[in-house]
């Protein structure tokens, strides 16, 4: 008996700002090696700005898409859009924060190397977030992951700089392992690896008062655990502090924006969109998830004096604060944001709201590290003492970063928790509400420390003159950027409300 | 004697699994934690190719061949990792990892 194909023609138009970046990456490479390296900082440097801003552009074309392609395996929604600007967004941010560390510092790394990787980072997290099957969510993780992973041990002369990356690694791939495995067990028990089939599936076998499938639990226990690792949430943190301390600045600004939001994206895939009718298991694992990462990460946050390190706390905190609107996911009954609203979830996209602003506000954090880093001064809060009247313009970015991070109005920052306190409130999840108040006042204390370091103390040295452009541009970008997605953030998170698109392709909408 | 089935498998892959884990867990030479999660990885294989054959489809082979691709890409990025760690460092021994601490 013949096998039968069913092939159709893919519709690539629908992929066209992944294949955009992912000729990117294949012209870099070239670029790379035809190049002069003399010209590598310009070009290569310009080359990448233009191709993440036309993928950009290709990505407007599609804010109304509602389509799957490649048999499934890609979908162009609204989490797609929602999900590539921020990676996008990142990435371009990225590139500006690092263009003069990776040509100056630490012995002049090779910037053409560094921006191919980039480019493949950006774009296996683009996949993830256009996943519609868990083949795709995994490889994508893990072209993203393994381009991270080098990208961490790239000043490769520094030990720091390779541990943290080897700490990196090992966690990350024992945790993709663990990934695997549930998404084995979830294929065993619903018979698919397709996202969609899997929600049908599922939503006809579980239901009423009967025990969930040990094997399904197991399937779920196993996810919750390797994308717990991959966003480092408490207690699969134990990478993070070492692996942000250790990489190259920039790349930590990198690292602890697009892993994390591909992380969250593979999250809702797999959780929202096929595990949704077993919503009622995974929102407690998840609940549970988010009050210990956000306690953890504040509380040990206060007691670091290295700022990088401060930052990875903050950054585990930033986790517990996203699982929150995650944890407060309802597939029915919510009230939705927005004008049209009245049915419908604010937990994805309070969550994705956060993303956007942890986006803006973290990369700009470590900008401005990167920043002092050109000008001769150490990674400590001494090292900070003083900056108001050295250099007043970093010293005000820096503060509206950390007030913004804190989430105080009217910054990005505030209308990220208010919009996570909401959808928890509006799930019935008030002790998660509260205790991101609570915590939120918790972190207080350490970024206002700084805040106070840079305007109380007395400045230590000399500061060293050196000529940042590109990083100038991109900091005041970020601190415009926090400054007004916050004041507009009603236009935002209109947009990010559709999200729900993802769930009514293929008649899923029965499911749900 | 009865017939092998799918179960038979899933317990082998969840044995070697744990094998796996443990050994990541427990041993503190780099290359053999690497290897341990190789281990792991090949378990879940086994398991999709299992999977596959009791529901009669061809997902579960696919997805194996897709992982196998990744551990490929992975112990190339790994052991340059861990190369580039062994020329800073004359050892692969996870707790001389000490450079970076709280």
């Amino acid at each position: 008996m013949p096998l039968d194909l069913n092939l159709e023609t893919p519709d690539l138009w629908l992929a066209l700002p992944q294949f955009i970046v992912f000729g990117l990456a294949i012209a870099l490479l070239f670029g790379d090696a035809f190049v002069a390296r003399t010209r590598h900082f310009v070009w290569l440097t310009g080359l990448s700005l233009v191709g993440y801003l036309a993928a950009l552009v290709a990505l407007v074309g599609q804010a109304n898409e509602n389509a799957t392609t490649f048999y499934g395996l890609f979908r162009a929604d609204g989490l797609t859009v929602f999900l590539s600007v921020i990676i996008l967004s990142a990435a371009v941010l990225t590139v500006m924060v690092s263009a003069s560390y990776v040509e100056r510092l630490e012995g002049r790394m090779p910037i053409g190397e560094f921006y191919v990787l980039l480019a493949f980072s950006v774009l296996g997290a683009m996949l993830v977030a256009a996943a519609g099957d868990l083949v795709m969510v995994f490889v994508g993780i893990e072209l993203s992951s393994l381009a991270t992973y080098v990208l961490a041990a790239f000043a490769k002369r520094r030990l720091t700089s390779v541990e943290g990356a080897l700490k990196y690694f090992l966690l990350g791939i024992f945790a993709s392992a663990i990934l695997a495995y549930g998404m084995a067990w979830v294929y065993g028990v619903t018979g698919s690896t397709d996202l969609d089939a899997i929600a049908r599936s599922l939503a006809a076998s579980v239901g009423g008062d009967e025990f969930l499938d040990p094997a399904l639990l197991l399937g779920l226990l196993l996810l919750t655990v390797g994308l717990g690792f991959k966003m480092a949430a408490v207690p699969f943190h134990f990478w993070t502090p070492d692996a942000y301390d250790g990489a190259p600045t920039p790349v930590t600004a990198f690292m602890s924006v697009v892993p994390k939001a591909a992380a969250f994206a593979a999250t809702v895939r797999i959780f929202v969109q096929a595990l949704g009718p077993l919503r009622d298991e995974w929102v407690t694992l998840l609940s549970v998830l988010a009050l210990l990462t956000m306690a953890f990460g504040n509380i040990v946050a206060i007691s670091q004096r290295n700022v990088k390190r401060m930052l990875a706390y903050s950054s585990i905190a930033h986790t517990g604060y996203m699982l929150v609107g995650l944890a407060a996911y309802q597939a029915t009954g919510g009230t939705g944001f927005g004008a049209g609203a009245g049915d419908g979830d604010q937990g994805v996209s309070s969550l994705l709201y956060y993303i956007l602003a942890y986006n803006f506000m973290n990369i700009g954090a470590f900008a401005v590290v990167t920043w002092l880093q050109h000008r001769g001064r150490g990674l400590t809060l001494d090292d900070f003492g003083g900056l108001a009247t050295t250099h007043p313009l970093a010293a005000a970015a820096m503060a509206v970063f950390m007030v913004s991070l804190m989430g105080v109005p009217p910054l990005i920052g505030f209308y990220a928790k208010y919009y996570v306190i909401l959808a928890a409130i509006d799930a019935d999840l008030l002790w998660l509400a509260v205790a991101v108040v609570v915590l939120s006042a918790v972190s207080a204390f350490y970024y206002l420390r700084l805040v106070a370091v840079m305007y109380f103390n007395e400045p230590e040295g000399q500061p060293r003159q050196a000529d940042t452009r590109l990083l100038d541009v991109g900091i005041a970008g970020m601190v415009i950027a926090t400054i007004a997605l916050g004041l507009f953030s009603t236009p935002i998170i209109d947009l990010a409300d559709k999200w729900e698109s993802a769930l009514t392709v293929a008649g899923q909408v029965a499911g749900r | 004697m009865g017939e092998l089935g799918v179960d038979h498998f899933l317990f082998l892959s969840a044995a070697l699994f744990i094998i796996g884990m443990m050994g990541v867990l427990t041993r503190r030479n780099l290359l053999i934690i690497f290897m341990c999660v190789e281990l792991m990885t090949n378990a879940v294989n086994l398991s999709l190719v299992a999977f596959g054959w009791g529901l009669n489809s061809l997902d579960g082979q696919a997805f194996a061949v897709f992982i196998v691709a990744v551990a490929a890409a992975e112990a190339a990025v790994g052991l340059a990792i861990i190369m580039a760690l062994s020329r800073r460092q004359r050892t692969v021994d996870v707790d001389a990892l000490r450079s970076l601490r709280d």
